[in-house]
């Protein structure tokens, strides 16, 4: 009996192991290679010993010491500043726009509620192109092709039905009781929604926010279709270090350590409602 | 207690209908209904322009019907593609569907390192997908690569990854299950731990093994998880394109070109913007026929969850 619990034991710990090397490895290597020197990182065997460095970082945030050195994401922290706008933008937008249309569609009886409900969520399934393919014509012929407002209103795609389907699933849980009582003594749908529903779905309202910031964040394919030398986000400064002859590996390391930063900080701090949010209110 | 008599609101004679609750509703939804048509109208003029000669660049555009899924179909390079897509969709769930469980049963079980590794366990997904392929593409490189390395060192053959047709698409299977196991995993784990506590016991004392508990109570419990999962997953894979295009842009030898990037290619590469649609309208028939019928299924299920 003893020796089969040490058996299972031992399977149990083998499996930590592996999925944690399976995990982990990955995310440590390229740490590793961005505080490496050129030399180091094209050394064969790899090296795990070798004096850190901090020139990639530094070339990426703060440009090229030398003009021989000079890359195409020496100025990385623009793009930065655009994935911070148009992912700011997006997500504050939805929010304004998401939470009330949200809460009318938790709360009123109307007959179309489901399908307009549903027409959002099948956006979530679509092949992006499909949208901004014709969008990218569109958005040449108005001139929001390479704007903020444009890409703002683009990232709406991602945004909008994360944060309708999240707070849906919030609002519908909320008892009635409460907002009825406030109804009674008067208030209009927009004081119960603001004054009585809003600070009890608080949590949710945070999940719905950061999970759309993380997915608008992240995305590559809107900032390769409507972005031009403007607008481009972070993402898209990561591809061009590969662009030239040569992969600059470290800078691209680096550059890929820093976009990582805002969904690593939001892993580690946020937790609690994560699945309900990346399931889209789907699992508790 | 201090009861106050209810103002006017119920018994109001008189309720202009600037005031009345169903105007505030929708004026409270108009926002977005006016951003939803926003994103429809586009969608429906691509429809339309995929029944067109439309060229990027180019103003002339004639209606030509079906002629661009006509011609889609009769080339072997787009039903490849499909059936490539397709392939991929199915190794996706085929993988990561029994590994989710694995690991969901290993974090289910109650250890002290259970917080680390479900912290651990998150990251692959709040990392954008670009960043993912680049940096699976840097340790797969074929000979300088940390893989290979790795793999010499166990004392197996260096592979070529993804600079070979005949791994390339394994290689991306590889690299998307690294990125969405994590989701995968979550979902499965919260569809374990809704598992009552004495249901599992009771057939413990039955006398079942753990693993027939596994088989016979876990498994089936899991059911709509799974649904749940293969809802979100099956059309993320038919899209698939933002760990791709880093990685491979398709090649070598279209060996990883899915039709989303294909749809990409056609537009951007060859400026034909009427055949990509075509390509897009497909893709997206795809996705809707199957994740409409993976909803109704699930529904189906996590209603009998809850009503048993």
């Amino acid at each position: 009996m003893a020796s089969r619990r040490w058996l299972r034991g031992g399977a149990l710990a083998l499996g930590y192991v592996v999925f944690a090397a399976f995990i982990l490895f990955p995310i440590v290597w390229i740490f590793l290679m961005s505080i490496k020197d050129f030399r180091d990182i094209i050394a064969y065997p790899p090296t795990f010993v070798f004096t850190p460095t901090l020139k990639n970082y530094a070339q990426v945030l703060f440009g090229a010491a030398s003009a021989a050195e000079a890359t195409a994401i020496s100025d990385y922290v623009r793009f930065f500043r655009n994935s911070v706008i148009i992912s700011g933008g997006a997500v504050a937008l939805a929010g304004f726009v998401g939470i009330p249309a949200a809460y009318a569609l938790s709360r009123a009886r109307f007959k179309a509620r489901h399908s307009i409900a549903f027409t959002f969520l099948s956006f979530r399934f679509a092949p992006e192109l499909a949208v901004i393919l014709p969008l990218f014509v569109v958005y040449r012929q108005v001139g929001l092709y390479d704007t903020y407002p444009g890409m703002i209103l683009a990232h709406q795609l991602i945004a909008l039905p994360l944060v309708i389907w999240i707070m849906l699933s919030f609002f519908n849980d909320l008892p009635l009781e409460i907002e009825e009582a406030a109804k009674v003594d008067g208030a209009s749908v927009w004081q119960t929604l603001v004054r009585v529903a809003l600070p009890i779905v608080r949590p949710g309202i945070a999940s719905a926010l950061i999970i759309a910031f993380i997915f608008s964040w992240n995305n590559l394919i809107f900032g390769l279709v409507l972005a031009g030398g403007r607008t481009q986000p972070a993402t898209m400064a990561i591809l061009q270090a590969m662009n030239f002859d040569q992969i600059k590996w470290g800078e691209m390391a680096a550059a890929a350590m820093v976009s990582s930063i805002p969904g690593m900080i939001i892993a580690l701090y946020f937790q609690r409602h994560l699945t309900r949010g990346l399931t889209m209110g789907a699992i508790k | 207690m201090h009861l106050k008599v209810p103002r006017a609101a119920r018994h109001r004679p008189f309720t202009p209908w600037w005031r009345a609750e169903r105007t505030q509703y929708v004026l409270m939804f108009l926002p977005a209904l006016l951003l939803l048509i926003g994103v429809l109208y586009p969608f429906l003029t691509g429809v339309l322009r995929s029944l067109t000669n439309e060229k990027l660049y180019v103003a002339e555009i004639e209606f030509i019907w079906f002629r661009n899924y006509l011609e889609l179909f009769m080339d072997p390079a787009f039903r490849e593609s499909l059936a490539r897509t397709i392939g991929f969709v199915l190794a996706v769930l085929a993988v990561q569907l029994p590994l989710g469980v694995g690991i969901a049963l290993l974090l289910d079980v109650k250890t002290p390192l259970r917080t680390f590794f479900r912290s651990a366990l998150v990251l692959p997904l709040l990392i954008p997908p670009i960043v993912a392929g680049l940096m699976w593409k840097t340790m797969m490189q074929p000979a300088s690569g940390v893989l290979n390395w790795l793999l010499g060192v166990v004392g197996i053959d260096a592979l070529p990854w993804l600079s070979d047709p005949t791994t390339a698409l394994a290689s991306i299977v590889l690299i998307e299950t690294w990125v969405f196991i994590p989701f995968v995993t979550l979902i499965l784990l919260a569809g374990l731990q809704s598992i009552p506590e004495d249901v599992v016991e009771a057939v413990r004392v039955d006398g079942a093994s753990e693993f027939q508990a596994f088989v016979y109570v876990k498994l089936p419990w899991l059911a709509p998880y799974a649904l749940l999962v293969m809802l979100f997953r099956i059309p993320d894979a038919l899209k698939a394109f933002d760990i791709i295009y880093p990685a491979t842009r398709g090649g070598p030898l279209d060996a990883t070109r899915l039709l989303h990037v294909m749809a990409y290619q056609e537009a951007f590469r060859w400026s034909n913007m009427g055949t990509a649609m075509a390509i897009l309208f497909v893709l997206w028939l795809i996705a809707y026929v199957v994740s409409s019928n993976v909803m109704r299924a699930w529904q189906r299920r996590s209603g009998m969850v809850q009503g048993g």
